[in-house]
């Protein structure tokens, strides 16, 4: 029984070794092998800020830099091809995380030796990540002749990391229930209360029983609704100090009052309908939900079967202070922890990724954001997406009150719960959320840029 | 008959039982071979209306998912032998030998099991970031080489060993390596099964520590390699439904391998309390 | 009992005792005792490591603590949780155990292998297909039972349907453990639990029971540790909600410690904790009154 016993170890030990040797083989497949190698530019190339392919990097010589990110390996190696044909010498060590992950362990290894020399940076994440950031070597001003939003990015005359594009909300629709309504382009909604009207049509019933909703904004209304509508009201999310939250201003009671209205008033959907907004959406259940752009991606990887819509998100009035909230999907960061040489490889790569319109517009429609860099917002390839093609007309309209610390979400997250689900009243539950903002932000040196907004009273 | 009748009955609630034990994993291993759309799909049936393997095929080269097996296989048969072997020893010296403070630092092993991941977490890491472990398996392997409970099961199983055997030894001029390493490990064999299968699960399942020390995608183990599905804005449940279900099966046959001798081994210890 | 034959210890004794004794020592304090020693420090302290925190606080975190409204709701669910999760695994466990190793089933391994699936299975993939089960227009729980309830948003049954999946996963765990106590059980109360009847039953309860107490008080405390260390389900499942209606202690202290870096407020509730364990495992020493 002993032998038994070690045989079945020294077996498994065998297993190990062998597996390990296929695992091994084809680790090397990336994004490499689809694309045909593109030509090699041996021109500068860029806007305001150039890029001179002709520079040789790290004198010649070999060097390897390594490059975390989180869930787009191909898309990162599209770059890094392009980047490494001009530069051979140049070796880049990608690192895949999951999300979730990658924000507890990055921080934890630029804090220590042999952290990654080039990052991607959420800016939802700004605080855990700014101290170990070298600025970059682009002027500024040369930034913000390419880029909009930079201004936003500026700390002490440095930057650090920039927009490359912005992210925000619009509603999706399913076409079939649209037409089985009896609804037609003439009738997408420009107002809320025209938005309710259309979504009545689109609920259907069985007695009490909802068996389609016409709006689900379950599981998403604090990031799709609470953040963001406060702006077509003219009210910010911070008091002028930049520091102090604004959640129990009478314009987020309004926008909660209505979306409290939408599911027990209207009955337009309901809270235990649908869990999720967007899985409710996806699986043909839900008519309309109000999605930010990466849901355009999840509808056409997970969700093909849905033939939907996108348009504009509804004003309380038809002229709203903006239409939204938007955020930025982040340039790379760059560690100043590492050493030189590998800096500037870093610095080089970064100027390569914002002088190369390719890479750009690549980035642009992978995570379906509207490019922050100026001279790609008539794009016909960016304008062919339905859900970027909707926030051109009023792209300057939305407002991006900084890199929030996450604790804004799950705040309003609990207040709208516990008023869905745990019979809290409106005013008790915000301002328990304001209370633990405040809490949680007591040592944050975050401040907010809405006062940089182009139409800012 | 009466007691045929209540055989029959009782092996109908055990089914039961054993049916809603068993339900969710068939649910997942048959989601394994649907595309997500169909594991969300409002319409639900438990077959996959379309059978398809691309779950399993791209986990691979995706997440080099065998590379994740097989490291995780090394590190948990490491620090399962080499608990196995401490654990032994230490009860060993614990159970048969009478020295001044053996109470209290047996006390003081019982007391270890006690204590949260929550409160050595952080130092422990900053303590191997000092040591220069970081990213190499010493961080895992040499942390886990003493185990509280594995010393307190086998003192309680090593003290069911007559002394007379011993000492029979003793007196045939056998010295106490040789006492333990003959004598002792081969006749505490039930109670080594009993802890190389905890503490097997224990290093498989093992998720934040490895997560925390492991930077290279070429070290990772599965239990974090599982983790790989979870995305910004979704979850790629086909796949984790795939890779778990691989990821079961080494735990699974080691049980089956060794059930009788594990709960002979637990039987043998933990009952004396 | 059978005392050593002769007081006088061999060499080789002597020193495989001072090198395990040594090696053990060692061990335990570097990667226990001075791991507690930075954490019980950095409790006085505002400590976060990122922004390179680290500043004298004395008691105010664990004043922090003991006013936070959020920690009591939350040890009022870590105790209603594990109370009724350890109820139902020790309760389950037991029966399932003495049923299957009754005359009256033969396919011992068979059940005992079914039974014990859930434990070997990581909880993260286990949760997830839970989710699912739970899901009120999708999941199979409404379905068979008739029902059309959001188990895991309505705040009186989230906390209800976590327990339910905790109880599923590792009940598995006792009924091995129990199978185990059975076995070592002297011969005449093994005859016992074969005869039909309600004799059997009263032998069970004034027999078997109390001579399976030491592997009750075993699994009860290795329950109470896993469980008021319990936190992957709720991470998942629920993420606290609905509002807070299902916090756990653990799942505070991992918000804390690594999703807001507030390294001095988590080690300071993780003692917090720590002393509860410790206090409510001694009480169920006490409480069976164990001679151990």
């Amino acid at each position: 029984m002993k032998k038994r016993f070690w045989a079945a170890i020294t077996a498994a030990a065998m297993t190990a070794v062998s597996v390990a040797g296929c695992g091994g083989g084809s680790s090397t497949a990336g994004g490499a092998g689809n694309t045909p190698a593109a030509e090699v530019p041996t021109e500068p190339f860029g806007d305001t800020i150039k890029y001179d392919p002709s520079v040789a990097i790290n004198d010649g010589k070999d060097i390897t830099v390594e490059l975390w990110e989180w869930g787009s390996d191909e898309l990162f190696q599209q770059v890094i091809d392009g980047y490494t044909a001009i530069h051979p010498n140049v070796t880049f060590k990608l690192v895949n995380n999951p999300w979730e992950d990658y924000w507890t362990k990055l921080p934890l290894a630029l804090d220590g030796a042999n952290g990654p020399a080039l990052f991607n940076v959420h800016n939802s994440y700004h605080e855990n990540l700014i101290n170990y950031m070298a600025p970059l070597d682009i002027p500024t001003a040369d930034l913000e002749t390419d880029f909009t939003g930079v201004e936003a990015h500026v700390i002490d005359d440095k930057v650090y990391y920039i927009d490359y594009g912005m992210m925000t909300g619009s509603v999706y629709y399913n076409k079939e229930m649209w037409q089985a309504a009896g609804l037609t382009d003439a009738d997408i909604p420009k107002t809320w209360d025209e938005m309710i009207e259309v979504a009545k049509k689109l609920t259907i019933k069985e007695g009490d029983q909802i068996v389609q909703a016409g709006l689900n904004f379950n599981d998403d209304f604090h990031q799709n609704y609470l953040l963001g509508l406060n702006y077509q009201l003219g009210e910010n999310l911070f008091l002028e100090d930049g520091k102090t939250p604004n959640v129990t201003s009478d314009s987020m009671k309004k926008v909660m009052q209505m979306l409290v209205d939408m599911y027990q008033v209207e009955g337009i959907g309901s809270q235990d309908f649908g869990e999720k907004g967007s899985d409710s959406f996806g699986q043909g259940q839900s008519a309309m939900v109000i999605q930010w752009g990466h849901y355009y991606n999840t509808l056409n990887t997970t969700w093909s079967d849905i033939d939907f819509g996108v348009f504009e998100i509804p004003t309380f009035d038809g002229n709203p202070y903006a239409y939204n909230r938007y955020n930025g999907e982040s340039t790379f960061g760059i560690n100043k922890n590492a050493p030189a040489d590998q800096q500037a490889v870093a610095q080089d790569f970064v100027k390569y990724f914002l002088a190369n319109d390719d890479a750009q517009i690549a980035f642009c429609l992978a995570m379906s954001v509207f490019p922050a860099k100026k001279s790609l917002a008539d794009n016909e390839q960016v304008l062919e997406n339905p859900s970027l093609q909707v926030l051109a007309e009023h792209i300057d309209r939305y407002i991006w009150p900084g890199p929030m610390p996450s604790t804004m979400e799950t705040s309003l997250k609990k207040a709208g719960e516990d008023i869905f689900f745990n019979g809290v009243d409106i005013d008790t539950a915000l301002n328990e959320a304001q209370q633990n903002i405040i809490k949680d932000m007591a040592s944050s040196s975050f401040e907010s840029v809405e006062n940089l907004y182009k139409y800012a009273e | 008959m009466k007691r045929k009748i209540s055989s029959i009955l009782l092996n109908l609630v055990l089914l039961g039982l054993g049916l809603i034990t068993v339900y969710p994993f068939i649910w997942m291993f048959l989601s394994s071979f649907k595309k997500n759309k169909e594991i969300m799909a409002l319409h639900q049936t438990l077959l996959p209306q379309k059978f398809i393997f691309t779950n399993y095929v791209t986990m691979n080269s995706r997440f080099n998912f065998l590379r994740f097996f097989a490291n995780s296989l090394f590190i948990t048969l490491a620090v399962t032998v080499i608990v196995i072997y401490t654990s032994t020893l230490c009860g060993f010296v614990l159970s048969k030998y009478k020295f001044k403070g053996r109470d209290l630092l047996f006390g003081f092993v019982l007391s270890t099991m006690m204590i949260p991941w929550c409160v050595t977490i952080i130092p422990k890491y900053s303590m191997i970031q000092a040591f220069g472990w970081m990213d190499s398996y010493a961080a895992l392997i040499i942390p886990a080489m003493f185990s509280g409970f594995g010393i307190f099961m086998m003192k309680q199983h090593i003290a069911s060993i007559p002394d007379e055997i011993l000492e029979a030894a003793r007196i045939d001029g056998a010295n106490e390596f040789y006492i333990f390493h003959r004598i002792v490990f081969p006749l505490a064999k039930n109670g080594i099964s009993s802890i190389a299968i905890f503490q097997f699960l224990w290093a498989w399942e093992d998720y934040l520590w490895p997560y925390l020390v492991i930077n290279t995608q070429e070290k990772q183990l599965l239990s974090v390699g599982l983790k790989m599905f979870n995305g910004q804005y979704s979850t790629d449940y086909g796949a984790l439904f795939a890779a778990t279900t691989i990821s079961i099966i080494p735990v699974l046959l080691i049980y089956l391998f060794f059930q009788k001798r594990f709960i002979a081994g637990i039987a043998a210890s933990a009952v004396k309390g | 009992m059978f005392k050593k034959s002769h007081p006088l210890q061999s060499r080789s004794e002597i020193l495989l005792r001072n090198i395990v004794v040594l090696i053990m020592v060692v061990f335990f304090t570097v990667f226990l005792i001075v791991p507690i020693g930075i954490a019980f420090a950095g409790s006085f302290h505002e400590w976060n490591p990122l922004s390179g925190t680290y500043r004298f606080l004395g008691i105010e975190n664990y004043l922090n603590v003991f006013t936070s409204q959020l920690f009591g709701k939350s040890m009022v669910n870590t105790l209603i949780f594990s109370v009724v999760v350890i109820v139902f695994r020790v309760g389950l466990g037991l029966g399932i155990a003495y049923a299957i190793y009754s005359a009256l089933i033969k396919h011992k391994s068979f059940y005992r292998a079914i039974y014990y699936m859930p434990v070997v299975t990581p909880m993260v993939a286990v949760a997830f297909v839970w989710k699912f089960m739970y899901n009120p227009q999708i999941g199979i729980i409404n379905q068979v039972l008739g029902t059309d309830i959001n188990w895991l948003k309505n705040p009186q049954t989230a906390l209800l349907a976590v327990m339910v999946m905790t109880i599923w996963k590792d009940f598995g765990y006792a009924v091995v453990m129990y199978m185990a106590g059975l076995y070592s059980l002297p011969g005449d109360v093994m005859e016992a639990a074969q005869v039909d009847g309600a004799k059997s039953w009263q032998k069970f309860l004034y027999i078997t029971l109390p001579l399976l107490k030491p592997m009750s008080l075993f699994v009860i405390i290795t329950s109470i540790i896993s469980y008021i260390q319990a936190y992957v389900q709720i991470l998942i499942m629920t993420e606290g909600g609905p509002g807070t209606a299902t916090y756990l202690a653990s799942y505070i202290i991992y918000d804390e410690a690594f999703v807001k870096y507030n390294f001095g407020y988590a080690s300071a509730l993780s003692f917090v904790l720590f002393v509860i364990t410790a206090v409510f495992t001694w009480l169920s020493f006490r409480v069976s009154g164990s001679e151990g």
